[in-house]
């Protein structure tokens, strides 16, 4: 989902796209964490392969991926950067030598590796997020992780609010600009109006939010009695099988980076 | 989106009724049941900061923040992600807040659209409770400048800590230790602003219809 509110949720129909949001979280929170114990390229190569290699079974299209992840990019380069510059391990051939700055062929591998792993970290979670509605992802917590459902749908009603607020950004700008109140160039003055307007948009986030519960008690969101769903979320052969499959996966990077002995604990 | 710990909030899940007859509305007793308006504020809370994570993510990380992203000094002007959580609690002043508000967060900015998918959530999952585990430690009675920069330092601990172990596990100790420290180093700016902005809020009267509100009220 964009911030504009557009209710276009890529992937409904695609086998991967349309699982439960829970299964879809849970199988990529099982990379997520597991490949925290240790930093290998083995294991994490397994498992961006295993993630590219299934973005056309969740409906998403190249272009969208790359439309959305681009930072992803940025991000990898960055990381496998400063860990190539700030890390322990000096041995190998030297191939930078500028005083304190030292970059040998060990420092370029330990640098690669932790880019890689973290692509491996984070790819599946947002092959999964991209495709998850977030009423539904609300309607699944509470059926099936027992969430408490005044705190799901509680938030649920909050993100609503999130297309009003940029609205209400665009609003308080013109409200500056017709009483004269521009930055120009300089950059205090940007600053402090940039400030100005992240106050009064957070106030006005607070009023609308204490209105919004008055309206939702008088409806009853506070009801002690049962509580019945309007929707109905179901947990299918096909989402165990996401989740058993994930872990197949990451199982199998494990056993196959312990057996090739590139696996390292990242709690050296 | 809100995967709440149910531990955190006991009274959340009691069996219906247990706590009070039915027909009392306002459950004044400190600690124990969250209001309507205090998990809906507390939401708005998370979601505004979500929305900033998001502009953040995709806006200034690509065009500023990229290049410094995994220097050792980089947390140190990580002080927006921390905020949420001290604000969360200041406000709201319940058991949970901290860690609720910064989830809410995490999860806002993540189905915006974040590029990170899951650990931006591992991330606020953390964060939240470094703060928590703070308000614990007094039980919940403390709600000064002093605990907000505390709470923001424990933040702060949690947030290195993560990001030691995701983004720069190749690091060197000594430059890991850096790292830690830098991020403690912005919870604490991060408890302060927090408290800043709480104070600010209860000036405006939005916060009346809670504790923080009215201490504001009575100066």
């Amino acid at each position: 989902m964009i911030i504009t509110g557009s209710t276009e949720i890529p992937g409904q129909h695609s086998p991967l796209g349309r699982r439960n949001p829970v299964a879809k979280l849970g199988a990529a929170f099982i990379p997520a964490i597991v490949l925290l114990a240790g930093v290998d390229p083995v294991s994490s190569g397994i498992v961006v392969a295993a993630a590219l290699a299934s973005v056309p079974a969740w409906g998403l299209r190249w272009t969208d991926l790359i439309r959305r992840g681009w930072p992803l990019g940025l991000a990898i380069t960055s990381i496998a950067l400063g860990n190539t510059i700030f890390t322990g391990r000096k041995g190998g051939a030297v191939l930078v030598d500028l005083g304190p700055l030292l970059i040998t062929s060990e420092s370029m591998a330990a640098g690669a590796t932790t880019g890689l792993r973290f692509a491996a970290i984070v790819l599946p979670g947002m092959l999964a997020v991209l495709t998850i509605d977030p009423v539904d992802l609300a309607d699944s917590l509470v059926r099936h992780l027992r969430v408490p459902p005044r705190f799901a749908y509680g938030s649920l009603a909050a993100l609503r609010l999130a297309p009003l607020l940029a609205t209400e950004w665009e609003v308080l700008g013109r409200a500056r600009r017709a009483r004269g109140l521009e930055a120009g160039r300089n950059p205090v003055a940007a600053l402090r109006l940039f400030g100005g307007k992240l106050f009064a948009l957070l106030v006005g986030a607070v009023r609308r939010g204490t209105h919004l519960a008055v309206a939702m008690d008088a409806r009853g969101f506070d009801a002690r009695g049962p509580r019945t769903c309007a929707r109905e979320s179901r947990f299918t052969r096909a989402d165990a099988a996401l989740l058993l499959v994930s872990a197949g996966v990451v199982a199998l990077a494990v056993t196959l980076a312990v057996g090739t002995g590139t696996w390292t604990s990242s709690l050296r | 989106m809100s995967a709440t710990n149910p531990s955190q909030q006991p009274a959340a899940s009691q069996p219906p009724g247990t706590s009070q007859p039915p027909g009392t509305s306002q459950p004044p007793a400190r600690g124990r049941r969250w209001r309507t308006v205090d998990i809906i504020v507390a939401s708005v809370l998370g979601v505004a900061f979500g929305v900033l994570f998001a502009a953040w993510n995709n806006f200034v990380y690509p065009t500023v923040y990229a290049p410094l992203s995994s220097t050792p000094f980089s947390p140190a002007i990580g002080a927006i992600w921390l905020m949420p959580a001290v604000l969360g609690a200041l406000v709201i002043r319940r058991p949970g807040a901290a860690l609720y508000t910064e989830l809410v967060a995490a999860s806002t900015s993540m189905l915006f659209g974040s590029a990170w998918g899951m650990s931006v959530f591992l991330s606020g999952l953390w964060q939240g409770l470094g703060a928590e585990l703070v308000f614990a430690l007094l039980a919940y009675r403390r709600w000064g400048v002093g605990m907000a920069v505390l709470a923001g330092a424990g933040a702060g601990l949690a947030m290195g800590v993560n990001q030691a172990i995701v983004s720069v596990p190749e690091f060197s100790l000594d430059w890991k230790a850096v790292y830690v420290g830098s991020a403690v180093f912005t919870g604490l700016i991060a408890g302060v602003l927090s408290w800043l902005l709480a104070r600010s809020l209860a000036r405006t009267g939005a916060l009346a219809p809670f504790a923080a509100g009215r201490a504001q009220q009575e100066v």
